[in-house]
């Protein structure tokens, strides 16, 4: 472990040998969160236990997040967090405002948390994030009885990469997973668009476009028709086969997928990267026998 | 159930003494096995290796559980043939799965035999179904029924199936492998393309249910165009045996008696209504894929689990194992599940049948902006478009793209624009309200999508559709557009003469001046309109074509032939887009390319035959290419005279006073004979000679001697190499090769030899090259061939190795194999009989005489044989006197067929085809028969020679000939007649008796006939004949008689053409004449004569 708790005047970059920069802004939002609160030394008590590995699990279960300290005590204490759940009302209004832009829709449905989310949420004047860290909600069974405990506090510093894992668990912890939340968005998309077309057509009848669903019944696979299909195959080997090149450089899927969206262990801060160029490493190995299979076809 | 199986796989009885042939005739084909579980094994996939074969079976139906495929090849027998072919895979088991198979409806036996088939009537009361399966290649009946059955094969675990993939052909036809094994050997090769490029992420698959383990996966992924294009290709010609596995599978291991039920639900997922819905082809495939990759990404990945935490270091150990499972508690195995899913979705989507689509249009006239406006688009058919107000207007509901069903269109739209965002960042202004139709760009911003935006957007799984002008690829950059014609004197004759031409530069499609591109490239933009078109200036262009314009080159007749020949050539450089030709031009390029069929050119004077208009054809184009000083191959199948077609163009010249040399013709000896018929018969101006035997010239002097006012001289392959310096003497003025296979290795001193004599001596020298086979379906052989007619055109050996014959007989790479035909075709023409042009030009019985001669030791027999049989006959009493007649003319023709039936010889011997010219012949044209792929029919009428026959030919070919003659039962006849009729990879040849199978047979799947000896009445020839033959028969069916020439075997033939007599006495009135011939008259009718 390279990095020490005495490093504490800026608690932030102990998380990340990167720094803020290259996170996410959930992370960083959230490490805002915690910096924002007031009871420094605590929290600097509660990271020297997260970076112990005292936390020995943290599980998103519906609304709330559960997690396990290895505290003092024989067994570990168990700690629970969680949000205030928005009601339907709010969802709502949520809903609404994010059907106005397609891009929200759009980003979500790629797997990407759109940065101005809270723009949606603002329509129903609540949020995503919470906005103090006393709105996060918090129980531990631990004897201590300030709130938050430094077992409570520890998860706080672990939770930011575990929303990177995905992010969309934020909405669940508001009361909606996120493909529930995508299937509202599509039916408040029907609506809105159900709406415009009654418009339109009260403006003017003419605008009718009855037949453009018109589904037909789906068409028996061609080999039912013709049986032969059953065996036959006349493709040539595509042209791009022929010679099997590797990749560019910078050019492979672990290069477009970037870091691993896994929330780093404290006791093993390098793992997540010995994982990744262990993984390089072994691309280029596997490159290369696939290359020599390839070049020893048809021999 | 099991007994009851045994009983109908019993194939046929067949002589032990063929037992190589029992799986010489199979058919290997390879099934997916999706994991299931089963109380052993936790679910690992497998391919199932299988093959199909002939035999007679009873319809069965499935009863409790799905009836044994009747077809198909025991595991042991499996196995030594794979073994054989070097194919065994590694890691295998005897394995029986159910597969859906295409099935033919048949009734089951039972009312016949009550008896025999107690064990199973009960099975087929049960079900009220009986039927077969087909066999791939089998007639589809009208009614076709997909039905379950129990195949039986070998279980190759994924990793070595993956390596045993890797191995087979990528490209060709072959006799013994399914073609689906193509298809496979293509997903293989696609999964090592995805490996070698990286294109893969790991990931954790979830328990499928009770079980099931959580595993490490390797999943491929498919954002890429090229792969996403790849998978539509191999989605829509998925053969669908390769994945026709239902959920059932009989406990691994030794088989069992188990009855293991298929469940009711699987049981009607047979029904192909249920089973096969065209969604699930491209799931199916990326399923394939994965399952391929992760195999061997498993396989070679080393784990290595140091400083890794707990959670990383199971998942790397799962990735290295075998199984993949991974144990870790069921939240850490969920957690790294979503994180490592959320991982991949940044890279790479699910796989929709539809995707989002971005136009780009060009800004109407006065305006600065230009349109992008949304669409969804079908992945299998780019054309498939709707804009995205339909989709929208969709709503909850399923979409109709052309026949493609698209599931929450507007999901689908959504997510691909949300991946559009993250690499064309501008269209983040077109989102902004609930349903988005369409956006402006700024031209800088269009610029960037059409450079580089355009690509990588198709790569995060989003078309994009630009103006045509625009689209990219070669049209769309600064290039050439030619006029050109012949000069007004010139008669298109030389390649080397320059044309008349002009030229623009062309870009998208529009042409410009040098100056207008001067002022375009002063605007500084890239994008500029031209013409009412926008176009995309390169930064080189103005260069390159101010470069091109100081040159200001020539362009000759070749050029234009070369441009004319393949797409994207170039001129200095400058790619050629449109190339517009005079009439006169164009006339030349049209025949030269063969666009059109040659101007067909009448049979000339003093040729004593009718051309058929095909052959008119054939002889105009020798003489156009004759024109240009090119070889010419031609290479028309067999029976549909090549060599009165080269006769005819001999005779062309010489009445045109244009044949003022010798022309060599190079042959197989078992060919001359023949030639020297066909030309004394068509051709009787040529002077013919033959350059052969002990008594040939052997010095100049003496062959220019014997040259004197020769037209054409025939040699062997054998003699024109061993003679070669002799004959390089002769200033030929063509050379003429006949079996133009007999070339093909390029390293044989014959095939040197011959090249050598092609070239030009002191004048010019004609190449033509005649062979029935399909020489532009060989690679390798077309080397050899084209350096022998037009030694420029493929350029030296090694450069052809590495240019084509590598890439295209390794990886069966279609770009190499189109340009390489390409530059042959011009010189290259083959019809096929089976052309409709052709078969309305021809009989539909074409008569074929085969002439041959006889080998040293024939003749020595038969001369011997004719003169100690005549003494006795002169000697004989004459009650006498006509049984011994007829014993001569039977030994002789038996000679005539080969020695060995006249010695009586009962085994096949070492040397046993050099010792008859009739059986050389005979092999050479079954060659091409089998090669084509044809069948045939062998009559003969001696038994004996029948038996010898059958021998030589299994072991020629290593296949079955099935035999029919006297003895043959009548039950034995009817499976060797159904066999040859229905079996898809029944023999090839059959051979008959003429007595025995000279009537009542119906083979009309023979396309061609042959009478190896000849018989007194054509009447029993034709009724043989008719035996493939049926009136308003599509084929055309070549009958092929051997006649010995000189021999009695011709005078029977002549007798029978000239209906002479003394045929009709042969006919008519039985065989007593023969008695009554004075022995002068039948020395007459059976002496060996000299010609």
């Amino acid at each position: 472990m390279t990095n020490s708790s005495t490093n504490n005047s800026e608690i932030t970059t102990a998380l990340s040998n990167e720094g803020l920069k290259d996170q996410p802004w959930w992370v960083e939002q959230w490490m805002e969160l915690i910096n924002s609160y007031r009871f420094k030394k605590r929290l600097e008590r509660a990271w020297t236990y997260a970076r112990e590995g005292n936390v020995t699990s943290i599980r998103f279960e519906g609304r709330r997040v559960h997690a396990r300290v290895q505290g003092t005590g024989e067994d570990p204490y168990k700690v629970k967090l969680w949000l205030d759940v928005l009601n339907d009302e709010d969802w709502r209004y949520v809903l609404e405002a994010l059907t106005q832009k397609a891009r929200w829709s759009a980003q979500l449905l790629a797997g990407i948390m759109p940065a101005d989310i809270e723009r949606a949420f603002a329509a129903s004047g609540r949020r995503l994030f919470p906005f103090k860290l006393q709105e996060v909600r918090s129980e531990c069974n631990c004897p201590d009885k300030a709130n938050p405990c430094k077992h409570i506090s520890a998860i706080y510093f672990l939770m930011g990469d575990r929303f990177s894992e995905d992010p969309f668990v934020l909405f669940q912890l508001r009361g909606r997973s996120r493909s529930k939340l995508l299937e509202d968005l599509a039916e408040q998309r029907r609506e809105a668009l159900a709406a415009m077309a009654k418009a339109a057509e009260s403006k003017s009848d003419s605008a009718k476009n009855s037949n453009i669903n018109q589904v037909s019944p789906a068409q028996p696979h061609p080999a039912v028709i013709e049986p032969s299909l059953w065996w036959k195959y006349e493709g040539n080997l595509n042209a791009d086969l022929v010679v099997i090149t590797p990749a560019m450089e910078g050019d492979s899927g672990l290069d477009s997928a970037g870091d691993l969206p896994l929330a780093e262990e404290p006791k093993f801060p390098e793992a997540r990267q010995i994982f990744l160029n262990h993984l390089h490493e072994q691309r280029i190995n596997l490159a290369q026998q696939a290359m020599l299979q390839a070049m020893a076809a048809g021999e | 159930m099991v007994d009851a199986a045994d009983q109908q796989r019993t194939p046929t009885s067949r002589d032990p003494s063929h037992d190589f042939c029992v799986a010489a005739m199979s058919l290997l084909h390879a099934t997916w096995l999706p994991a299931i579980r089963t109380p052993t094994s936790s679910g690992r996939p497998a391919l199932l290796v299988w093959a199909d074969t002939w035999r007679v079976a009873t319809p069965a139906g499935p009863g409790a559980t799905p009836a044994l495929h009747p077809f198909t090849l025991e595991p042991e027998d499996l196995r030594v043939w794979l073994h054989e072919k070097d194919l065994l895979p590694d890691g295998i088991i005897d394995a029986t799965a159910c597969l859906t198979l295409p099935s033919r409806a048949l009734k089951a036996k039972t009312k016949g035999k009550p008896s025999q088939n107690e064990s199973t009537t009960e099975e087929i009361i049960e079900s009220n179904w009986t039927g077969l399966p087909l066999q791939a290649g089998e007639p589809i009946p009208k009614k076709c029924e997909w039905w379950p059955w129990q195949v039986q094969g070998l279980a190759v675990e994924p990793a070595a199936a993956t390596t045993w993939l890797s191995k087979l052909p990528l490209s060709g036809h072959n006799s013994d492998l399914g073609e689906e094994l193509r298809w496979w050997s293509h997903l293989q090769r696609w999964a090592l393309s995805v490996i070698a490029r990286g294109r893969w992420l790991p990931q954790v698959e979830l328990s499928k249910g009770e079980g099931y383990p959580h595993r490490a996966r390797w999943v491929p992924l498919l954002n890429r165009e090229d792969d996403r294009r790849r998978l539509e290709e191999l989605a829509a010609r998925l053969p669908l045996v390769a994945t026709c596995a239902l959920p059932w599978r009989e406990p691994t291991g030794k088989r069992s008696n188990r009855i293991t039920r298929l469940r009711p639900e699987a049981m009607r997922a047979a029904n192909p209504v249920a089973s096969c819905r065209p969604r699930s082809g491209r799931l199916r495939v990326a399923t394939l894929l994965e399952e391929l990759v992760d195999a061997q990404l498993r396989q070679g990945f080393e784990s290595n689990v140091e400083d890794l935490d707990p959670l990383l270091a199971s998942w790397q150990k799962a990735l290295g194992s075998e199984s993949g499972v991974i144990t870790l508690p069921n939240e850490e195995v969920e957690r790294l599940a979503t994180a490592s899913s959320h991982w991949r979705e940044g890279v790479a989507g699910t796989v929709a049948p539809a995707r989002a689509c971005l136009e780009l249009f060009t800004p109407t006239e006065g305006e600065d902006l230009w349109e992008l406006r949304f669409a969804l688009q079908a992945e299998a058919d780019p054309t498939l478009k709707v804009p995205a107000a339909t989709a929208w207007a969709a709503g909850s509901q399923i979409m109709q793209l052309g026949e493609i069903r698209v599931e929450h269109p507007g999901e689908v739209l959504l997510e691909g624009l949300g991946r559009a965002l993250t690499v064309f960042e501008p269209i983040e202004r077109g989102l902004d309200n609930a349903t988005p139709n369409s956006m402006r760009l700024t031209p800088a911003e269009a610029f960037v999508l059409v450079r580089t935006a355009s690509s990588q957007l198709r790569d995060v799984g989003v078309g994009v559709e630009l103006p045509p002008t625009l689209s990219g690829g070669l049209a769309s950059r600064l290039g050439l557009a030619i006029k050109a014609e012949l000069s007004e004197a010139s008669r298109g004759f030389t390649l080397g003469e320059s044309l008349n031409w002009s030229w623009e530069l062309m870009i998208g499609g529009v042409t410009l001046t040098l100056k207008e591109l001067e002022r375009l490239a002063g605007k500084r933009s890239p994008l500029v309109l031209h013409k009412g078109a926008w176009i995309e200036l390169r930064p080189n262009d103005l260069k390159n074509a101010e470069r091109f314009c100081t040159n200001n080159p020539e362009i000759s007749l070749d050029d234009a032939l070369r441009l004319t020949a393949t797409e994207g050539d170039t001129v200095m450089k400058l790619p050629v887009h449109s190339f517009e030709a005079g009439p006169r031009l164009q006339g030349v390029l049209e025949q030269y390319h063969q666009q059109k069929a040659p101007d067909p050119l009448p049979a000339p004077e003093g040729f004593t035959g009718q051309l058929r208009p095909y052959q008119e054809r054939g002889l105009g184009w020798l003489a156009f290419l004759h024109r240009f000083d090119q070889g010419a191959c031609l290479a028309d199948d067999m029976g549909l005279g090549k060599t009165i077609q080269l006769l005819a163009f001999l005779q062309h010249l010489k009445t045109e006073k244009e044949l003022k040399r010798p022309v060599l013709l190079i042959a197989p000896t078992s060919v001359l004979t023949n030639w020297k018929r066909e030309a004394l018969a068509f051709t009787p101006e040529l002077k013919v000679c033959e350059h052969y035997g002990p008594r040939r010239p052997s010095t100049t002097s003496e062959l220019k001697q014997s040259l004197k006012n020769v037209d054409l001289i025939l040699t062997s392959y054998g003699l024109m190499q061993r003679d070669s310096e002799l004959l390089e003497t002769i200033d030929w003025q063509g050379v003429v090769i006949d079996e133009a296979q007999a070339i093909k290795n390029p390293n044989a001193k014959q095939s040197q030899a011959t090249r050598d004599i092609s070239r030009p001596g002191k004048s010019n020298r004609f190449r033509i090259a005649l062979t029935g086979t399909p020489v532009e379906n060989r690679v390798s052989e077309l080397w050899a061939l084209m350096d022998f007619l037009n030694p420029r055109v493929l350029g030296k050996e090694d450069f052809f190795h590495q240019r084509y014959r590598l890439p295209i007989e390794r990886y069966g790479d279609i770009s190499s194999l189109k340009d390489l035909k390409s530059r042959v075709s011009p010189f290259l023409l083959r019809r096929l009989k089976t052309d409709k042009a052709i078969i309305t030009d021809l009989p539909e019985k074409v008569e074929l005489s085969e002439w041959v001669g006889l080998s040293k030791e024939q003749q020595s027999i038969y001369r011997k044989t004719v003169e100690d049989t005549l003494d006795a006959i002169a000697r004989a009493p004459r009650g006498q006197r006509h049984g011994k007649v007829l014993g001569l003319l039977t030994r002789l023709k038996q000679i005539c067929n080969h020695p060995a039936l006249a010695l009586k010889e009962e085994t096949v011997q070492e040397g046993f085809m050099a010792r008859s010219a009739k059986l050389q012949r005979l092999e050479e044209i079954l060659e091409e028969v089998i090669d084509a792929g044809d069948r045939a029919l062998l009559f003969t009428q001696f038994a004996e020679w029948g038996h010898l026959l059958q021998a030589y030919l299994q072991q020629r070919w290593r296949f079955e000939v099935p035999f029919l003659h006297g003895s043959t039962t009548k039950a034995e006849r009817q499976a060797m007649v159904d066999r040859f009729q229905e079996d898809p990879r029944g023999p090839q040849i059959f051979l008959l008796s003429l007595k025995a199978g000279g009537i009542g047979l119906n083979l009309t799947r023979a396309s061609h006939v042959f009478h190896i000896d000849r018989w007194w009445n054509p009447a029993v020839e034709n009724q043989a004949t008719d035996r493939a033959y049926r009136i308003g028969q599509e084929n055309r069916v070549m009958v092929h008689k051997f006649i010995t020439s000189g021999s009695v075997e011709e005078k029977i033939d002549q007798m029978i053409r000239e209906k002479s007599r003394l045929a009709e006495d042969i006919i008519g009135s039985g065989e007593d004449w023969l008695g009554s011939l004075g022995v002068s008259e039948l020395r007459e009718l059976v002496a060996l004569q000299d010609n």
